[in-house]
């Protein structure tokens, strides 16, 4: 390989570079958001940004142990880990503390590790390790099946622990499915099926319905595969009944605060009496971050200057809602910055993983990648009110230890695999 | 695997593609929220940090008939601590001034307040409590403490204002002055009269004015004025007398802690205007004490007994069935009607009795046969005179809760009628009334057949302009013909001054009183539960009545006593003789005199001394040291004159009769 001669070169410094890139502006941007005072003490653990320098400090440490290990261990040990992963989070039903409603922490001495956090890696791994394996055909249902249930269990457990942004996070192996060639019929699936879902909801089932029927005559009309008879009476069916089924699923099933959620995002609620009671509710937090990110302007109102954030306007910024701080003090450029950095970094593990020769490698790669995609689609799009609005970190850049440290793993056991690659050669 | 290449290609860049596209979206996102709709999300941002704030207006003071304070709003205050705001040199320089001060002011030892404050700094507790619902002389000496003197800002001083209501006369006609509670649910408790004119009069209309949000938790007026003013609520002046409510309050606990009662009321209502100068409403709680629970007097309706006898007679004598003179047999003091006996608390019965002694012994036999012999063929009749004098009216109160009176009637289908109605409404029983509606009709017999309305309130003030005065309000001017009046005058003052009287016990030779005793039987149906009512009605002096007032205590322990002479008696007592003693009926000048007798004698004394002893002591001792002292001074020698204490001159150094000489030292002791 003509890139990396040299031994101290094998690793892949472009993803290196683009994760420090990364967890450093996001330290500047918690120190900002959490600060109180004008006499910063740097180290100050009783404060978010003083903890979250020593979480840093700590990353590197475990950087240089992800790399010493040897990469056959990921392969090898995979399994395993992903069993241990799985009995934390059945262990937090009884030893979890509850944390904001959510029971997904444990707590030992004073601090609070978040299992899922590391679940999400452990999947990854699991992944990679069955789809990666000679007996495993993606096109067999059978195996299909045996995938759903690998990530189907950590999905469910997170679930239960209140944790609905954790959950979605295993919803996004479906990119890595769709890449080892899971058949095209899902995506199509899963797409109707969100497109359907949001009509009914936004116009109600029996425009929904309707729409469908046209859409299936127009279809026999223009193109000309045409559908079998039954076929479209199936389709049509499916569409009616999914129409109907979501309304019964958003009013009787979705908690309140999910429902009232969806009914921001989708602007169902027309009532302004409601509307306005919404935006000083639940709401709140969107309409303030929002205001954060209109007050910067192109360039930002300046490190530690935005008064949104350094007046606390913004609740949770330093966590989930730290890409407001970003929007007020660094603006446009710096909002786009950060976008642009998220962009590279997951193109270019999409691109290594491609590279790989080993197929675990490359299923984890797209593991990893997906799973940073997620956060940052969801995390970005909530803040800015893309869609609605479920709690998830913004990776490497959110205040958290048990974060930052999962994404560390996540990523460097990537980076490592990817070194490995030249070694074999 | 059966994938192609280029199938794998497109997938890769179906995959490469959504997270570039998202990327994409969020810029143009980013492009809107900042530019295109910039300016909505800037006008948002000013507007939604701009709130209208309520200033609530000040609630309406409750006044006795004399001014005396009832119920007011005072404001309270509770003082925390932002432990972060102070900077750390800040801090750790007056902390230990700071809690040496709170030491002072609590009680607390400085050391552990100290350790308290400082967990708090480290606990980042932006919001300790130093003082919860203090006054403001209170409020304004811990605000001046070391740190916190420098305010909000540099100090981290929180103070929260509240305003409480208050009762200065404690929980004395509580029920009746009343007071506004709102629970958990959002539930409004309005009893008495701050409920009842609460929305009304004392409240008053809230205030508004905008604020902005300066940071977290930070609000500024917007303006200098107010964008509403807030519009104080107005004072409400009772009838009540404290001094008349104390003793009435007193007397009833008295004789509920005595008789172990379940619970009783007293109501003083003016003759003449109907306006109540008193009610008491004590219940007993679990742990046996009495406080005022529910407001009695108004809302509670119950068989009246004996003093119902009253209202029958009245109609007797007014459809001249019978008179007072007219004699009537007890019959041994037993009478069955369909089986039912009534009988009469005198074991044997009374004899052949006068309708009037019938009264006065509280004879049931004799006033049962009285009407049932007047009446028993056209009950309707009875019923319609009873109708004629407002009894079966309810008083049209300001305060909830009132009951409609129960009177039998057998035109009316559910009419509670019966064949022994008649005969058992005669001595009270099938009749329902409450405390108050019984006092007004006894009232009314006081007031020469003039029925009031009683009255809790005089006018509504505004500072000292009346906004809404209260009349009185007749309700009957005449209930029956004089004559009748007259005749039951006479029964109810004879059943106080008789020596058979039911009410004699009541007789004090100086003042007279009128009215008649009320023993009636309660959960009669079951033997094991039955349990009396002791009541007494009257007025009082019985000539040219001035006050009526009705006793009723419920339930109290059979084995002390039940009858209503003996417990409800004295309460109705010691509330008449307290009027009449505080009432002066002729300007005593005597006990003027008497103290210028002492003023006078002390000058002829002074006086006398000074003319007889010029150059020779004097005998000072029992005289004020003030005269004393001008004494000496006066003498044709120059004296040193000491005195040591002050008062009355116990002695002197210089013994009486003794030669004065120039420049002595007389030294006087007093105390």
């Amino acid at each position: 390989m003509v890139r990396n001669t040299n031994r101290h070169f094998k690793f892949d410094w472009i993803t290196i570079l683009l994760f420090f890139l990364l967890v450093g502006f996001g330290y500047l941007n918690i120190l900002s958001a959490s600060h109180t005072g004008t006499d910063i003490n740097y180290f100050d653990i009783t404060q978010p940004f003083g903890k979250q320098l020593i979480f840093i400090f700590l990353t590197f440490g475990l950087i240089v142990l992800l790399l010493a290990i040897d990469a056959k261990f990921y392969e090898r040990f995979s399994s395993i880990i992903y069993i241990v992963a799985m009995l934390s989070l059945v262990g937090l039903f009884v030893f979890g503390k509850n944390v904001n409603g959510a029971t997904s922490w444990y707590a030992i001495g004073g601090m609070t590790i978040q299992p899922s956090e590391f679940a999400k890696m452990a999947t990854a791994l699991a992944i990679a390790k069955y789809v990666s394996d000679l007996n495993t055909n993606i096109k067999s249902f059978k195996d299909q099946l045996q995938i759903f249930i690998i990530l189907i269990i950590p999905a469910i457990l997170v679930l239960l622990q209140n944790d609905t942004g954790s959950t979605l996070v295993y919803a996004s192996f479906f990119f890595v499915l769709y890449r080892e060639g899971l058949p095209k019929f899902y995506l199509t699936i899963g797409i109707s099926l969100i497109i359907v879902s949001i009509l009914a909801l936004k116009f109600g089932a029996i425009i929904t319905s309707v729409t469908g029927l046209v859409f299936l005559v127009a279809y026999h009309f223009l193109s000309k595969k045409k559908l079998k008879i039954f076929e479209s009476i199936f389709i049509l069916l499916a569409v009616v009944s999914i129409s109907f089924g979501i309304k019964f699923f958003y009013q009787s099933i979705l908690q309140p605060h999910q429902r009232d959620r969806i009914s921001l995002w989708l602007r169902l609620e027309k009532d302004p009496a409601k509307l306005e009671k919404m935006k000083q509710t639940f709401a709140y937090n969107l309409n303030e971050s929002e205001k954060a990110i209109s007050s910067g302007g192109v360039t930002g109102r300046g490190f530690m200057e935005g008064t949104r954030t350094t007046g606390k306007f913004v609740p949770e910024q330093h966590t989930d809602y730290i890409f407001s701080t970003v929007g007020e003090e660094w603006g446009f450029l710096g909002s786009s910055f950060v976008v642009l950095v998220f962009v590279l970094l997951l193109l270019r593990i999409l691109h290594l993983a491609e590279l790989q020769k080993s197929q675990f490698s490359r299923v984890y790669g797209y593991g990893v990648a997906s799973i940073i995609f997620i956060h940052f689609f969801i995390n970005i799009g909530m803040v800015m009110g893309i869609i609605p609005t479920i709690g998830i970190p913004l990776p490497l850049f959110s205040y958290g230890g048990s974060g930052l440290w999962a994404f560390t793993i996540l990523i460097f056991i990537f980076i490592k695999l990817d070194s490995n690659r030249i070694n074999e050669w | 695997m059966a994938v192609d290449d280029k199938n794998i290609l497109n997938r890769l860049y179906f995959v490469a593609g959504c997270m570039f596209i998202f990327g994409i979206a969020v810029v143009f996102k980013l492009l809107s929220i900042q530019f295109l709709q910039g300016e909505k999300y800037k006008a948002l941002a000013t507007e939604r940090v701009v709130k209208d704030v309520v200033i609530p207006a000040n609630r309406g003071n409750v006044y006795s008939v004399h001014g005396n304070l009832l119920a007011t709003s005072i404001p309270r205050y509770d003082i925390r601590f932002d432990a972060l705001t102070p900077s750390s040199v800040r801090f750790e320089k007056y902390v230990k001034p700071l809690c040496d001060s709170l030491s002072l002011y609590t009680g607390k030892a400085s050391h552990t307040l100290e350790k308290d404050l400082r967990r708090a700094r480290i606990n980042r507790n932006r919001y300790y409590l130093l003082a919860r619902n203090i006054g403001y002389s209170d409020y304004m000496r811990i605000r001046n403490f070391p740190l916190l003197s420098l305010g909000a800002f540099k100090g981290g001083l929180i103070v929260e204002q509240t305003t409480k209501r208050e009762h200065p006369m404690g929980g004395i006609a509580q029920r009746t002055i009343g007071y506004e509670r709102i629970d958990d649910q959002g539930n409004i408790t309005r009893p008495g009269i701050d409920g009842a004119f609460g929305v009304k009069y004392l409240r008053g209309v809230d205030g508004q004015r905008k604020k902005q949000q300066i940071g977290k938790g930070q609000w500024k007026p917007l303006s200098d004025a107010n964008e509403i003013e807030p519009k104080d609520g107005y004072d409400v002046y009772t009838t009540i007398d404290v001094n008349i409510q104390d003793i009435a309050h007193h007397a009833l606990l008295e004789q509920l802690e005595k008789y172990r009662a379940d619970h009783g009321c007293v109501v003083v209502m003016e003759t003449k205007t109907g306006e109540i100068r008193a009610i008491s409403n004590l219940g007993r709680n679990k742990n046996g004490h009495y406080y005022e629970r529910l407001n009695y007097a108004v809302g509670e309706s119950h068989e009246s007994g004996s003093t119902f006898k009253l209202m029958a007679l009245a109609a007797a004598f007014e459809d001249k069935v019978v008179d007072t003179s007219d004699v009537v047999d007890t019959e041994k003091g037993v009478l069955s009607f369909y089986g039912k006996k009534v009988r009469d608390s005198k074991r044997g019965g009374y004899g052949k009795i006068t309708v009037s002694k019938a009264f006065e012994v509280s004879s049931n036999t004799g006033i049962v046969k009285v009407i049932d012999q007047g009446y028993r063929k056209q009950p309707e009749k009875f019923i319609d005179r009873l109708y004629e004098m407002n009894l079966n009216d309810s008083l049209s109160l300001p305060i909830i809760g009132e009951p409609v009176p129960i009177i039998p009637d057998p035109r009316v289908k559910n009419g509670r009628w019966s064949g022994i109605a008649l005969q058992w409404m005669a001595y009270g029983y099938g009749v329902s009334f409450t405390p108050l509606q019984t006092l007004t009709f006894y009232n009314a017999v006081a007031n020469d057949g003039v029925m009031v309305r009683p009255r809790f309130l005089r006018e509504v003030k505004e500072f000292d302009k009346v906004v809404e005065p209260f009349e009185r309000v007749v309700i009957n001017e005449q209930i029956c013909s004089k004559e009748t009046i007259g005749k039951l005058q006479a029964l109810l003052k004879n059943v106080v001054e008789k020596d058979h009287g039911t009410g004699h016990r009541l007789y004090a030779k100086n003042f007279s009183m009128a009215g008649k005793t009320g023993t009636c039987q309660k959960d009669y149906r079951d033997k094991e539960k039955l349990n009396y009512i002791s009541s007494f009605a009257g007025y009082f002096p019985a000539e040219n009545p001035k006050y009526s007032c009705i006793v009723v205590i419920h339930e109290p322990e059979k084995g002390i006593g039940y009858y209503g002479a003996d417990v409800s008696g004295p309460v109705f007592k010691r509330v008449a003789k307290k009027i009449y003693t505080d009432t002066p009926l002729v300007d005593e000048v005597a006990s003027l005199e008497v103290q210028a007798v002492d003023v006078n004698e002390d000058y002829e004394n002074f006086y006398h001394t000074a003319q007889t002893y010029k150059t020779i002591m004097p005998n000072l001792i029992g005289m004020p040291a003030m005269d004393a002292i001008v004494l000496l001074e006066n003498m044709q020698v120059d004296l040193n004159v000491k005195l040591e204490g002050h008062g009355i001159v116990k002695a002197q150094s210089i013994n009486k009769n003794k030669k004065l000489k120039s420049n002595q030292t007389v030294v006087l002791r007093a105390s």
